[in-house]
């Protein structure tokens, strides 16, 4: 059973077809990137999967399971979670509040037999972020990779079968960068399929085994990094002179 | 017959309250709920300075009074932004309190003065006429010909004066404005005292002929919200036909069903429309 | 491991000052000979119940409710009605009433869930307003201008009647502490934050608001039940969008989101208020005055204030939070 099946999903948003039959999987253990230019339908994509925002005709599968008309929180039940662009922290809480807030979904209710074992792996996996030390402040004291990093742990507590991040390196320095890709990694070495929206393709190509190119709501490549970088489409929808910005090394 | 010309009067009357309601809060972003008060001020000050400074003396003196009262409650409208709303402005929560702890302190203070069975206002023009075989009176009519006249004015002035046209983009495009150099601050007080006055002008024309009691200020503030959500909260002519709309529906209602009913017209309506469309007629999107 | 100490802390949180209050008052009660005293801190209860149960909605989802007499009024009139027209017990009364009001609270719950700001306010004052308005249309049942009298109170020792008041007040302060502090509570407050983020945190948001409706309905039907039969009279005064604003500003005054907070608030100000029947006249719009000057000078309320906020000891005294160094 795949994870992540979308097929022939569209989206339109009245006259503006942002979405049309795209179509792509997502493998056991697979870590995905999405790239395409500004606009391209690649943040309406995640909204559509994750149940932000319903989608026209197209089937979403999670695990064999169809998503269409589930709400979001359903669909994170089921096992999917995303992260956000812009980042939603709970602004107003500490951080071992906030991250008390995806414990109490039923997804992650079910896992534990007593509070105390739900306080253990929250910290656990706050510890592993490297937000340890910073577990009793406000969240409105951390930095943007710092709550980078805490979306990703309130992503964790729901014990996902699959994680988006959408794009996770955005506003970050090179260090916090490498730190996500670090953490992205090691989750998917232990089988989380992992999919990321990016727009920093030179951080992303190291990470990812393959891409899918989405440009005017269309697929137009899908591959592994270096066949995409030199795919004629891709670079005439987006990579331009940027072509010989894009290294593997 | 007369239902088209009650209503029309109701509907002139729905929409000077209205616009001004609608107006100071695509500026201001003040969902105004003093805004009954300034209406309900318009009728008061006018029986005060008419029977307290001029002495009851006469229609001109009259027309003076209801003028100053207009003037006043402009006034009064920019002090309380000035004083009590800005500081806090940001917070939408605090000028919803606020301005609603205010509404409920001018009418306590209003009975305090006048009594709980309010006061009456003798009328600004006499007697009554007859149109198509029905007699109206014509306190109540001439709110159709001076709604005429304000509107238009209103439009010219936010279409083609310089204050004006400052005003309208800061409804329309805030950002755009301050980047354009327009003063938020300035628009606002003006419009703060523009749309009281026109409340207030609305309770000073209708007070002759409808009961002045220290509770006039709820139900127009209702429907004005009313009005202005079935029109949607940034229109300006969205929110005239809606006034129209409300003011028709209440007349109908109350010919057809039962007149204790149209109050609850207004309501009726902020429900429904808050639950299926939230957009209003020519609308704007809630979130 | 100290962290769970520590954790377990968070929820915990039991405030002094307001169990002072509540001991200080039926200590009163018990020594005072003054019947008048006892009757103005009997209403002071009542007050604090409904204060208490707009905070657990608006207090932690920070969407303002406009509309509380519905409620309160709402509730107080049925078991009203079931007392003197179909002769229930309040005992019995009380509880049906509280259950239709936290029924309806499930349905205005459902209706305004799309609703933010404004829109959400304003519904609610449009659905008090309407049970308002109906209270006159059918003043056969309702008595009209003059309400319905000659209810049944629970006991004819002012005394008692108080302490049934307080009861009840306690039991509601326990009750919302415990659950503004449960996951409950923590959910209304992510939804404040962010309901996007707490729905992609796997919570279903609709239902958790809609609860908080409900119990926030039903708490304030027990206390316009109370109210009703304490005063032996219900009036369209409860009804009325007079005492939806003074609960607001009563709980805001105290301080929004705190529980305790607008315990204070209702208490000390009810208080004040029957003091102010010095100058009967001019009572109303001094106690007015003065609720609008507090909120100006104090829109978050007293008990969230930055002042009250920085000092470790004063946030351990009014709102019990301890925090860890």
């Amino acid at each position: 059973m795949k994870p992540l099946e979308i097929d022939n999903l569209s989206k339109n948003f009245g006259g503006l077809q942002a979405l049309n039959s795209v179509s792509f999987s997502v493998l056991s253990g697979e870590i995905v990137g999405i790239i395409g230019p500004n606009g391209a339908g690649k943040t309406t994509l995640f909204n559509c999967i994750s149940g932000f925002l319903p989608f026209d005709s197209g089937a979403v599968t999670l695990f064999g399971r169809s998503v269409k008309g589930r709400k979001p929180y359903q669909i994170v039940n089921l096992g999917l979670t995303r992260t956000w662009q812009l980042v939603k922290p709970f602004f107003g809480m500490k951080v071992m509040e906030a991250m008390m807030i995806p414990s109490f979904c039923h997804r992650a209710a079910k896992r534990h037999d007593s509070k105390k074992k739900v306080r253990e792996s929250v910290l656990r996996i706050l510890e592993e972020m490297g937000l340890g030390e910073k577990i009793w402040e406000d969240v409105d004291k951390l930095n943007q990779g710092e709550l980078r990093l805490l979306d990703i742990a309130r992503a964790l507590v729901t014990f996902p079968k699959i994680l988006l991040l959408d794009e996770p390196f955005s506003g970050l320095s090179q260090k916090e960068i490498e730190n996500i890709t670090t953490v992205a990694r090691r989750l998917n070495a232990q089988g989380l399929p992992v999919v990321i929206i990016e727009h920093r393709l030179r951080e992303l190509m190291k990470l990812i085994e393959k891409v899918v190119v989405i440009s005017f709501g269309r697929k137009i490549a899908e591959g592994t990094p270096e066949a995409i970088v030199k795919n004629e489409n891709v670079i005439k929808a987006y990579l331009g002179e940027r072509r010989s910005r894009i290294g593997l090394a | 017959m007369e239902i088209l010309i009650i209503g029309a009067v109701r509907g002139a009357l729905y929409s000077l309250i209205a616009v001004g309601f609608v107006l100071i809060f695509s500026v201001g972003g003040i969902l105004n709920l003093a805004h009954g008060t300034y209406y309900m001020l318009g009728a008061y000050l006018t029986y005060i300075y008419y029977t307290f400074i001029f002495g009851a003396g006469g229609i001109g003196l009259l027309t003076l009074s209801a003028l100053l009262g207009v003037l006043s409650v402009g006034v009064i409208a920019c002090l309380v932004y000035y004083v009590l709303l800005r500081p806090y402005i940001h917070s939408l929560t605090y000028v919803m309190v606020m301005t609603l702890a205010l509404a409920l302190f001018v009418s306590e203070i209003m009975s305090l003065l006048f009594g709980v069975s309010g006061t009456s206002v003798p009328s600004f023009v006499e007697g009554s006429l007859s149109i198509g075989g029905i007699k109206m009176i014509n306190q109540q009519l001439i709110l159709i010909p001076i709604t005429a006249l304000i509107l238009p004015s209103l439009w010219y002035f936010l279409k083609r004066t310089r204050i004006g046209q400052s005003i309208d983009a800061v409804s329309q495009e805030r950002t755009g404005a301050i980047l354009m150099g327009v003063s938020v601050e300035t628009a606002t007080l003006i419009t703060t005292g523009l749309s009281a006055a026109l409340a207030a002008l609305a309770g000073a024309l209708i007070a002759p002929v409808s009961s002045v009691v220290p509770e006039m200020w709820l139900f127009p503030l209702i429907k004005a919200f009313a009005i202005a959500i079935l029109g949607g909260m940034g229109s300006l002519v969205g929110s005239i036909i809606a006034s129209f709309i409300i003011g028709y529906a209440e007349v109908l209602s109350s010919f057809m069903i039962n007149e204790q009913l149209t109050e609850l017209v207004a309501l009726v309506v902020i429900i429904l429309v808050l639950i299926f469309k939230p957009s209003g007629i020519m609308g704007y999107k809630v979130r | 491991m100290n962290l769970h100490k520590e954790t377990r802390l968070l929820y915990k949180n039991q405030s002094p000052f307001g169990w002072a209050m509540i001991v200080a008052m039926a200590l009163f009660a018990l020594l005072s000979e003054n019947i008048f005293y006892v009757e103005v801190i009997k209403i002071a209860a009542i007050y604090a119940i409904f204060a208490m149960s707009w905070d657990i909605l608006t207090g932690y989802t920070h969407e303002v409710n406009f509309g509380f007499a519905f409620f309160i009024g709402g509730a107080g009139y049925l078991s009203g009605i079931l007392n003197s027209i179909f002769s229930f017990s309040p005992l019995i009364a009380i509880p049906l009433a509280a259950l239709a009001a936290g029924a309806s609270g499930i349905f205005i719950g459902y209706l305004t869930l799309r609703l933010k700001g404004p829109y959400f306010s304003m519904a609610t004052l449009a659905f008090a307003s309407i049970l308002f308005k109906l209270s006159f249309i059918f003043y056969e049942i309702t008595g009209g201008e003059e309400g319905i009298s000659g209810l049944d109170v629970f006991s004819d020792d002012p005394t008692k009647d108080f302490f049934v008041a307080w009861a009840v007040m306690l039991a509601v302060f326990i009750v919302l502490t415990l659950y503004a502090q449960s996951k409950h509570g923590i959910i209304l407050k992510a939804i404040r934050a962010d309901e996007d983020a707490t729905q992609s945190a796997g919570i279903n948001t609709a239902y958790y608001k809609i609860e908080a409706f409900a119990i926030s309905g039903f708490m304030a039907g027990v206390g316009g039940g109370v109210f009703a039969h304490s005063q032996m009279h219900i009036g369209p005064t409860m009804l009325s969008g007079y005492i939806s604003i003074i609960v607001v500003l009563l709980a805001m005054i105290g301080g929004m989101g705190s529980i305790v907070g607008p315990l204070f608030g209702a208490i000390a100000l009810t208080i004040l208020n029957e003091y102010l029947r010095v100058v009967e006249e001019y009572r109303i719009v001094i106690y007015t005055g003065i609720l609008i000057l507090l909120i100006y000078i104090a829109p978050e309320g007293l008990f969230n204030l930055k002042f009250v906020r920085k000092s470790r000891i004063l946030t351990f005294i009014l709102l019990g939070e301890r925090r860890p160094l």
